[in-house]
């Protein structure tokens, strides 16, 4: 996938942010699942404590992972399940295109599946030789047009009618109309139809796995995890090595917040549990179930202060909810997953320096936090990783120069002293009743403005002070100021640094 | 090869994981519905699913045949199941081709993708999310809940149960190859966000609920 720089992701959100029908899409999506979640969990009694246990739950498996894995594996094994376990998603791919070799395949149905978009399973199926046909309406709209997911619950989110109606005629032979969302579902319902009952193996991810049984879940409201589970001769499903549960009554709880946190609805239309291929005497079924266990960084993360990240259930609930997602889009993220879980898995699992802008992707209000089923806190995460960033040197050069700039100047009070006293001078025509004009060039708008620089510094008054108590010794404990105020004075003296560091950077991005 | 790759993912887990404290006790459901049938038919509705309510299995057997009627099937698919099993379904209702699952001959697959109707009866009813729990088995296809246009299930009252916790916590004995849980017809609204029933799945869900 391609690499996200800062001036990347900027300029793909100004593209997006320009795009008047992509806002109002996410707009009204998002504002839509945002409702519904909250509506349906007050459905559930003492919700709040159940998210509790969910993440106690979550967070006991990850200490206990190696066994669950190797529990869940006897368990698919002994249900006749062929597990294969792949540590990068090269791995992967070689394990899913022998399994379709082995049987011939030249044609693959999927289901909606953020796993094998996170392994780029479809180029290399297609240079295998293997045509994969994506079955989710969204993901096979995302497919038709060569693009990737928008959002990870509604990946065909940014397309319009007229550009769906558009790709399917291309698809079908025959000019469909836009007017009639019904009927372009019908055409993908028939077309897809003979995808399904022509294809030789299914592919899928796996919304869990149970450990006690050796199960997958499937979860879809359009039901094509069970057509590809259920119709081909074989069936693969690829799944993250973290999305196992210990038992049954643990994958109730995964499942009861995890449709109400993505859609707001109570349960997906369909939850599937397969455990093993079709037994003796099933009249249909696959007679194959294979199951890759990914990695791909996951076991790197644990023990580790970003762990917290692997008890995600891929939800989306985080993505209704960012601020940043719903102005920049999920195409800026530049990778399948985007939105604030993106932000943080992204630069783990595959690399902070080609993911360097999107730990700042995030204004920090905390809303991911707020609404995460398992409280994963990735505000938290995203500030590690700008510390990371800042402890590696991945920062652009003219922001390094600022800072190591800045530093050396507050490490020479008497030159910034100095400094600061000719700013006092200087500011004079800029001040203006409410603090600096920002000039024009740097605030088209001209909604912005500096505080200016106080008659008096902080260090004058500090050592005016100090002279006074001299001179006059009151009860030292009135007099000094306290620490808060202290910190308060100091912090507002270098607010105006700050800004003025904000704003170039926004001027920068623009560029 | 492959070997490598288990031991070396089960081997990075294991030198990494902090030992913790063990799982917690299982939540149990802290729903209560004063009455399951009611809230089952209740939330299947809304969800564009029907319900029908009958008295007996053999009212629920005369009101299925009235569906199968309305609804002008000629081509039906059915599960070998209660309350079906023992029917002889030809002769009830003669007008209609029926592939029984496990007792007609013929491949049940195209039968399926050309059927009108696909009957099944119900393992578990869930109440709180209007779903209906149907299992793989002998006589127990997965696509004749699928393939068809429409979904016919005749669900005794005794199998309805508060929710999915209270399910899976009472459930015992192995699992069957594929367990579904369905909560109304299949729907998408990936075009706009607009819903549209029946993408993949059946686009009209019929539950007959019935009583002894």
């Amino acid at each position: 996938m391609n690499d996200v720089s800062f001036h990347s992701f900027r300029a793909q959100a100004a593209q997006a942010i320009a795009n008047a029908h992509l806002q109002s899409a996410i707009d009204g999506a998002t504002l839509k699942f945002r409702t519904e979640r909250k509506r349906v969990l007050a459905d559930l009694p003492d919700v709040e404590a159940m998210r509790d246990h969910f993440k106690a739950m979550r967070a006991a498996t990850l200490a206990h992972l190696d066994e669950y894995l190797e529990e869940f594996e006897r368990n698919a094994r002994a249900a006749g399940a062929q597990v294969h376990w792949a540590r990068d998603a090269a791995e992967a791919q070689q394990i899913v295109i022998g399994i379709a070799r082995q049987h011939g395949a030249t044609l693959a149905v999927k289901s909606k599946s953020m796993t094998t978009e996170e392994i780029e399973l479809n180029a290399a199926l297609v240079k295998a030789g293997i045509t994969p046909v994506e079955t989710d309406l969204g993901e096979w709209i995302v497919q038709l047009a060569a693009e990737s997911p928008a959002h990870i619950v509604v990946p065909a989110l940014h397309k319009t009618r007229q550009q769906v109606a558009e790709l399917f005629s291309r698809e079908v032979g025959r000019p469909l109309s836009a007017d009639d969302i019904p009927t372009l579902t019908n055409e993908a319902r028939r077309a897809l139809r003979e995808k399904f009952l022509a294809a030789q193996i299914g592919i899928s991810g796996a919304n869990l796995g149970v450990a006690e049984t050796g199960s997958i879940v499937l979860v879809t409201n359009e039901g094509n995890g069970r057509m590809v589970s259920s119709v081909p001769p074989v069936h693969v499903a690829v799944m993250g090595i973290e999305k196992i549960c210990p038992t049954w009554d643990d994958a109730a709880v995964w499942l009861e917040l995890l449709a109400r946190s993505s859609t707001g609805q109570p349960l997906s239309v369909y939850t599937t549990a397969l455990t093993g291929p079709a037994r003796e005497g099933d009249p249909d079924g696959p007679r194959e179930l294979h199951i890759v266990l990914y990695d791909g960084g996951r076991s790197r993360l644990l023990g580790t202060s970003y762990e917290e990240v692997l008890q995600c259930i891929r939800c989306g609930a985080c993505l209704n909810h960012c601020p940043v997602y719903q102005e920049a889009g999920g195409h800026a993220y530049g990778h399948a997953y985007s939105g604030p879980i993106g932000a943080v898995l992204v630069p783990l699992l595959v690399g902070l320096e080609q993911y360097e802008a999107l730990p700042h992707a995030s204004s920090l209000c905390g809303a991911c936090l707020e609404v995460c089923p398992a409280r994963i806190d990735l505000p938290r995460m995203l500030l590690d990783l700008r510390a990371e960033e800042v402890a590696r040197g991945i920062i652009p050069p003219p922001e390094q120069l600022i800072e190591k700039s800045a530093a050396w100047l507050l490490g020479h009070r008497r030159l910034f002293n100095a400094l600061t006293d000719l700013g006092r001078v200087f500011q004079r025509p800029l001040v203006s009743k409410n603090g600096l004009r920002v000039p024009r060039r740097f605030n088209p708008a001209q909604d912005r403005q500096l505080p200016s620089l106080a008659p008096r510094s902080f260090h004058d008054l500090w050592q005016e002070l100090a002279a006074e108590e001299a001179a006059a010794p009151v009860p030292a404990r009135r007099r000094r100021p306290s620490r808060r105020t202290i910190l308060t004075v100091a912090g507002v003296s270098l607010l105006p640094l700050a800004l003025l560091w904000r704003l170039l950077r926004r001027k920068g991005g623009k560029r | 090869m492959m070997t490598d790759a288990r031991q070396e993912i089960l081997g990075a887990v294991r030198g990494r994981v902090r030992r913790g404290e063990g799982i917690p006790a299982p939540w149990r459901s802290r729903q209560h519905f004063e009455d399951l049938a009611a809230r089952f038919s209740q939330t299947l509705t809304a969800l564009h699913g029907e319900v029908i309510r009958a008295d007996s299995s053999e009212d629920a057997l005369n009101r299925l045949g009235n569906v199968l009627t309305n609804l002008g099937a000629t081509r039906v698919v059915a599960n070998d199941e209660p309350p079906l099993s023992g029917v002889d379904l030809a002769a009830r209702w003669p007008e209609i081709t029926w592939h029984v699952v496990g007792r007609t001959e013929g491949d049940l697959r195209a039968f399926c993708a050309g059927a009108d109707v696909g009957v099944t009866g119900a393992v578990a009813a869930l109440a709180e999310t209007g779903s209906i729990v149907v299992n793989s088995g002998p006589g127990h296809s997965r696509m004749v809940s699928l393939l068809p246009p429409v979904h016919i299930a005749l669900v005794p009252v005794s199998c309805l149960t508060s929710d999915l916790l209270t399910w899976a916590a009472a459930r015992s004995g192995a699992w069957p190859a594929n367990v579904t849980v369905i909560s109304g017809p299949s729907k998408t609204a990936d075009i706009e966000q607009t819903t549209a029933i029946g993408m993949h799945g059946p686009k009209r869900v019929i539950a007959i609920l019935y009583g002894e």
